[in-house]
C-alpha cells in the first residue's frame, strides 16, 4: 500500500486554527512538567477542577452526556448563568455558550504536557473591540494556566 | 455532502465557534493529506495555515457542498507557498512517474518526493493520489493545462529516477 506523506494536525494546532478564526479569541500556550494523563484528568474534571482555574466559574454542573458531546449549566460569581455545549475527549475540549467560547488542547510531550487554552467572546461589536479583548485575553489565559497549573500540582 | 454538514457549514459561517470545531474535525484529515505530499517536512505548518485560510475565508464558501474542493484548492496552495517559503529542497535531475498501481509505489514516497519542487508535488498528488484529470489539476494550480502536463511529465519523470537512484 502506498504510504504518502500525511501532515500531523495536533489539537494545539487545532485550537489555534479555531483562535485565529473567531475575532477576539486568543491561545494560549505553556507546558506543564507533568505527564499527559495527570494533567488532561484534571482539566477534564469540568464539574469539579473548572471553577477552580476558571476564575469567574462558581460552579458547573453536567446536565446531558452524549458520547464526547455534554450540556452544562454554569453559574459565574456576579450572579452570571450561562449554558454551555461542550466537545469533550482526550486532549481537547471547546466550549460554546451564547456569550462565551472556551477551549482547552493538550499534547502529551515525553513526561511533559504542552497545553493550550482558548478564550474569546460573541460580542456584536466584535470585531471592532478585537484588539483590546486579545490583550485581556492574553492577561486572562495566561492566569488560568497558572490555576491549572496550581491544581496539577496539588493533585500530583 | 450531508444535511447535516450543510447545517454546519451555515453554523460556522454565521461564526459559531462549536461548528467551527465541528468542522475542523471533518476537514483537518483531508487538508493534512493534501499538504503532507507537498511539503513534507513543513506539513504541518503548512497544514495550520490552510486551515486558518480555509475558516477565515468560510464565509465566502457560496455553496456548503463546494466545501472539500473549496478547501483543497486553497490548501494546495498554502502547502505550495509554505515549501517554496522554506525551499529547503534542490530538485535532483531525475524520468517518468510509476503509474498509480504501479508495484514500485508500496513503499514510503517521502524521500523520493522531496527531490521534486513544491510545483511538482502538488501536480503529483492531485493526479496520483487524488485522482484528478489534468485539466482539474491545471484549474485548481491556476496554470494553463499545458503547463500542469509537462509539470506531470517531469515530475514523473524525476520521481522515476528518484526509485531507481
Amino acid at each position: 500500500m502506498t504510504t504518502w506523506p500525511m501532515a500531523e494536525v495536533d489539537p494545539i494546532r487545532r485550537l489555534r486554527v479555531l483562535a485565529a478564526a473567531v475575532p477576539g479569541a486568543v491561545v494560549t500556550e505553556t507546558t506543564y512538567d507533568a505527564p499527559f494523563a495527570q494533567v488532561w484528568a484534571v482539566a477534564a474534571d469540568l464539574e469539579h477542577e473548572l471553577p477552580m482555574y476558571l476564575p469567574d466559574v462558581r460552579t458547573l454542573r453536567i446536565t446531558r452526556r452524549d458520547g464526547e458531546r455534554l450540556e452544562a449549566h454554569a453559574r459565574g460569581y456576579a450572579g452570571m448563568r450561562a449554558r454551555f455545549d461542550i466537545v469533550l475527549r482526550p486532549g481537547w475540549c471547546v466550549m460554546r455558550s451564547r456569550l462565551l467560547l472556551g477551549g482547552m488542547a493538550a499534547v502529551a510531550d515525553q513526561e511533559q504536557t504542552r497545553f493550550a487554552f482558548l478564550g474569546g467572546v460573541h460580542l456584536p461589536a466584535q470585531r471592532a473591540l478585537a484588539p483590546g479583548l486579545t490583550l485581556l485575553g492574553h492577561v486572562a489565559g495566561r492566569h488560568v494556566l497558572d490555576r491549572l497549573a496550581e491544581q496539577v500540582r496539588r493533585r500530583s | 455532502m450531508q444535511e447535516d454538514q450543510v447545517r454546519v457549514v451555515r453554523a460556522a459561517q454565521r461564526g459559531d465557534g462549536l461548528a467551527m470545531a465541528e468542522l475542523l474535525d471533518v476537514l483537518t484529515p483531508a487538508v493534512a493529506r493534501w499538504c503532507g505530499p507537498i511539503a513534507l517536512q513543513d506539513s504541518a505548518d503548512a497544514a495550520q495555515e490552510a486551515l486558518i485560510a480555509i475558516f477565515r475565508g468560510i464565509g465566502s464558501l457560496a455553496e456548503p457542498a463546494a466545501l472539500f474542493g473549496w478547501a483543497r484548492t486553497i490548501s494546495v496552495r498554502e502547502a505550495v507557498r509554505v515549501a517554496r517559503r522554506t525551499a529547503r529542497e534542490r530538485p535532483a535531475e531525475l524520468p517518468e512517474l510509476p503509474a498509480c498501481d504501479d508495484p514500485m509505489l508500496t513503499v514510503d514516497v517521502g524521500d523520493v518526493l522531496a527531490r521534486l519542487t513544491p510545483e511538482h508535488r502538488a501536480v503529483l498528488m492531485l493526479r496520483d493520489l487524488e485522482g484528478l484529470d489534468e485539466r482539474a489539476a491545471a484549474e485548481l494550480l491556476g496554470v494553463p493545462a499545458g503547463t500542469a502536463k509537462s509539470r506531470l511529465s517531469r515530475a514523473r519523470e524525476k520521481f522515476r529516477k528518484g526509485w531507481q537512484a
